[in-house]
């Protein structure tokens, strides 16, 4: 952190740039911004600054180099993993002003976007030329389409429509020198190295990114979207793979374990079968030609595995109302306790019962609550271990076990985070997910774009001797 | 002294570009990679990777004394759990090979890869002639189907790769959804061998499709642009939209008894899905055009023509060829302009994607071409796109610039370069801003 009368410089040079509406720097208005989804860890920043172009982000960028602090971006701050924690303190560049839509292309299917937009404004945008931004995290009405560039998000449809590196076509970026660079552009095959796909996922340590250039996708014409009911979570599991094995790519395959459908339940009123061991949205989408064959394949795959029922959404209001007891899952988890922590695994899919019976054994070997719902899918696991976190030594078995969960992922062959990133929260999982030679060469690749270090220090990588002390208290979180 | 532990029967040579003879090398193992990499590093020579050899006059030619090494030894399948939908398999494996083995579970790579023999090495061995897995990650080869089901970055999820120490490392993992670490997958697909060797990747994998049918509809040079734009905005979902020039056009199908009007372009729909989304699409695409009725090959009398369409892009009796990239509405104005200034070149385009191959024929001169070439690039640019010369005599790459122009981010390449290969070991100088 800068010396007082340097840090008075510091805010004297930033308000020249931004304008005494985009910085602050009083103590109540920091608070805000010293953490994200992920509250266990606080830092605040010395100052956070809200610049509208690309050339006060510059002139931002080249103020911390001259005084030496660091800085990191941020969107709307619904990292689930630290990613917007400023370790260190030094300037906070929001980038929540820089929200224009400012070209749409309907025939090239390009949009470009300030990296401020939310991810849901384009996707309304888009709605009557029947486009939209095909990646739809759960948070989508809150996070930034720069957030969910730096973190390379996912959401319920990625199975058959991909992540968002999927859909970003380039970049323009601030390096922490101050040079702007534009990488890739609306069309496909610039030659050269593919920066803007290592940039997509980079969690805001290669720079500030300041301008978008996505792919829109055609809405589907129509959907089908099915409840599978089940009487436990293998058959529901095998349900899943039958799908896909039969060559049908779902748009969603979510799983709901009855724990969480309780809790949905008397939440939303949809009418699960509380009873239930497992539940299954399964949702086709396409051309309405065919969807039914498709459908109808998939209650025979669901009732060839002993569902006990496959129900079908009959009009969009159902449709949509199952949709919401999936999405506000989380939400409804506080019905069931006080406190709630999700984890972010991954497992080869046929790995899903054995992790849910790994999940299973471990909620009753530290004597904790888990419930599951998750992106069967893509075998992107989100579970849910309740809690109350004014007891002290219950926090503690939370992360344990919380910790337990992962190190399984990783020995199914799988990651320890599918969406979130990695954060600080995960940064001592990496040398288990990757050896020192992995490693190496990823602090090399940062290295040709942020050499010093300055910009969004302490993520993603451990590094040698600044290794963060983590406070392990409970959090909460919604996916 | 033993400086190559791998296999040396071979004992044999290969020139690129004009440059050597370089002698092979042929490693066994990653192990064996290995020992070559350190080896080359001590004595600071180059090494230059090779696969199936079809993609060897792409690019600059070496600019360092070195080995080629031949990566088809490495050709095994490490896991192939289907159920998972995803495979890892080593660099030197044929793709051919890999697409047999995945059907076998109905499962494929949704990538379409020409699969024409060698152009520059002899056909010495069994399997020589095929393209492999790591020769077209490090290509970036795509085709016809890269409309709906996108380019190889959208498919690998893990890699390992021999570094210039001769560690090799990687990145990614064999699970179809990962955020940890930096996705370096994406670095080295494209990279042309210029980052390290890639030894080993895992992709995830589609099924195959149970209906696939292609639709052709031939027109006049006046009316493509209409066209291209109907069949784009159409209700139908084509994962594949082909305009071939009225050459490509009898040259590319002559084989496949397309019915073809005298000096017409042919536009061809692709659709893959159901039996009844595939059939409905057809009949739905016939339709909307109204007056033209397409030619409809379904199923497996689609299938030569799927071909002729994919290996169009290696067509072996041309000199020069080149792509262009634009944005996909610039693309029938960039082939007519092509077919205006240069009549006999064959031009076929990935109109939905806004790709162009053409395979200049004719009597062509170095600075013919390279006139030629200036102001197809200048056209490109206005499109927001390049073009790049991805065949030419070797003796022309002194003034023909293959890779055309640099752009504002070419000396952030070259910095992501130096920190991967500080000493130039890997295929120096063939790559983009002769990284």
């Amino acid at each position: 952190m800068p010396a007082l009368s340097q840090s008075t410089l510091l805010f004297d040079r930033l308000l020249k740039i931004v304008g005494p509406e985009g910085v602050l720097s009083a103590v109540s208005d920091l608070v805000v911004y010293e953490c994200d989804g992920y509250t266990i860890e606080k830092h605040r920043p010395d100052a956070v600054v809200f610049p509208t172009t690309t050339d006060q982000v510059v002139e931002i960028v080249k103020l911390c180099g001259e005084c030496g602090v660091p800085f990191l971006p941020r969107g709307a701050g619904t990292s689930l993993a630290g990613g917007c924690l400023p370790v260190g303190g030094g300037v906070m560049i929001s980038l929540t002003r820089m929200k224009r839509i400012l070209e749409v292309n309907c025939r090239d299917r390009y949009a470009v976007i300030e990296p401020g937009v939310v991810n849901l404004w384009l996707t309304n945008h888009l709605k009557p030329q029947g486009f939209h931004f095909a990646p739809d995290p759960s948070s989508q009405g809150a996070c930034t389409i720069g957030g969910n560039v730096a973190t390379n998000s996912g959401g319920p449809h990625t199975l058959k429509y991909g992540v968002t590196v999927n859909h970003v076509l380039g970049l323009e970026i601030v390096l922490p020198d101050g040079r702007v660079v534009r990488t890739g552009g609306p069309a496909e095959d610039y030659p050269g190295f593919d920066l803007t796909g290592v940039i997509v996922g980079s969690e805001g340590t290669f720079g500030v990114v300041t301008k978008i250039w996505v792919r829109i996708t055609r809405n589907p014409e129509a959907y089908r979207t099915l409840l599978g009911v089940f009487e436990t979570v293998d058959d529901a599991t095998n349900t899943i793979s039958d799908i896909i094995g039969a060559g049908i790519i779902p748009g969603a395959l979510e799983m709901l374990d009855n724990l969480i459908l309780q809790a949905v339940e008397a939440a939303f009123h949809f009418g699960f079968p509380l009873d239930a061991g497992a539940v299954l949205i399964m949702e086709v989408d396409g051309l309405e030609a065919g969807l039914d064959a498709d459908a109808e394949c998939i209650i025979e795959i669901a009732k060839e595995n002993r569902a006990r029922e496959v129900r079908r959404a009959s009009t969009e209001a159902e449709r949509l109302l199952l949709w919401k007891s999936r999405k506000q899952a989380f939400g409804a988890v506080g019905r069931l306790a006080p406190s709630y922590c999700t984890q972010d695994g991954v497992v080869p899919r046929t790995k899903l019962p054995h992790i849910l019976r790994v999940i299973q054994e471990i909620g009753r070997r530290y004597d904790l609550r888990i419930a599951n719902v998750f992106h069967a899918g893509d075998g992107n696991i989100h579970p849910i271990v309740l809690f109350d976190e004014r007891d002290a030594a219950q926090v503690k078995r939370v992360l344990a076990a919380s910790h337990e969960i992962l190190d399984d992922c990783i020995a199914c062959g799988g990651s320890v985070t599918g969406e979130h990133g990695i954060g600080v929260e995960k940064i001592d999982f990496m040398p288990k997910l990757f050896s020192p030679d992995d490693l190496a060469m990823m602090i090399r690749l940062r290295s040709a774009f942020n050499p010093e270090g300055r910009c969004s220090p302490a993520k993603m990588l451990p590094t040698a001797g600044a290794c963060i002390e983590q406070s392990k208290a409970g959090r909460r979180a919604a996916l | 002294m033993e400086l190559w532990p791998g296999d040396r029967s071979m004992g044999s040579t290969l020139e690129i570009d004009g440059f050597g003879p370089l002698p092979l090398v042929r490693p066994g193992s990653a192990a064996e990679l290995g020992e070559i990499v350190r080896a080359a590093a001590s004595n600071g020579s180059a090494l230059y990777p090779l696969g199936g050899g079809t993609k060897l006059d792409l690019g600059n030619p070496p600019t360092r004394q070195g080995n080629v090494v031949d990566m088809r030894a490495l050709n095994q399948v490490i896991d192939f759990p289907a159920r998972d939908m995803t495979v890892t398999v080593q660099a030197g494996m044929a793709v051919a090979s890999l697409q047999e083995i995945l059907a076998h579970e109905k499962l494929r790579l949704p990538i379409d890869v020409a699969s024409l023999r060698s152009l520059t090495l002899p056909a010495r061995r069994e399997g020589a002639q095929q393209s492999t897995v790591g020769g077209v990650l490090a290509t970036n080869e795509s085709g016809p189907r890269r409309l709906g089901f996108g380019t190889l970055r959208d498919y690998v999820i893990g890699i390992s790769v021999m570094n210039d120490e001769g560690r090799e490392f990687k990145a990614g993992g064999r699970v179809v959804k990962n955020v940890a670490g930096y996705d370096l997958c994406k670095l080295l697909v494209g990279s042309l061998g210029t980052l390290g060797i890639i030894t080993q990747v895992t992709f995830k994998l589609r099924p195959l499709a149970d209906q696939h049918a292609l639709a052709a509809i031939p027109c006049a040079a006046e009316s493509l642009e209409e066209l291209v734009n109907r069949i784009h905005g159409s209700r139908t979902r084509p994962v594949a939209l082909e305009a071939l020039n009225p050459s490509a056009a009898s040259v590319a199908l002559g084989q496949v008894s397309l019915p073809l009007p005298t000096g017409h372009w042919m536009v061809i729909a692709g659709y893959e899905g159901n039996h009844t989304a595939v059939e409905w699409q057809v009949r739905e695409l016939a339709k909307e055009l109204g007056a033209v009725t397409p030619e409809v090959r379904i199923g497996d009398t689609a299938e030569p023509l799927w071909q002729a369409l994919i290996e169009f892009n290696a067509w072996p009796e041309t000199k020069v060829t080149f792509k262009a990239n634009l944005l996909p509405s610039a693309t029938a104005a960039f082939c007519a302009a092509v077919d205006r200034l240069a009549p006999n070149t064959l031009t076929k385009a990935h109109a939905g994607s806004g790709i162009v191959v053409g395979h200049l024929t004719g009597d062509w001169t170095r600075d013919r071409t390279a006139a030629f070439l200036a102001v197809w690039r200048e056209l490109a640019g206005k499109a927001q796109g390049r073009v790049i010369v991805t065949r030419c005599p070797w003796e022309w790459k002194n003034v023909i610039n293959v890779w055309g122009p640099i752009g504002g981010d070419a000396w952030l390449m070259r910095e992501v370069k130096e920190k991967f290969d500080p000493h130039g070991i890997f295929n120096p100088g063939r790559f983009y801003h002769g990284i």
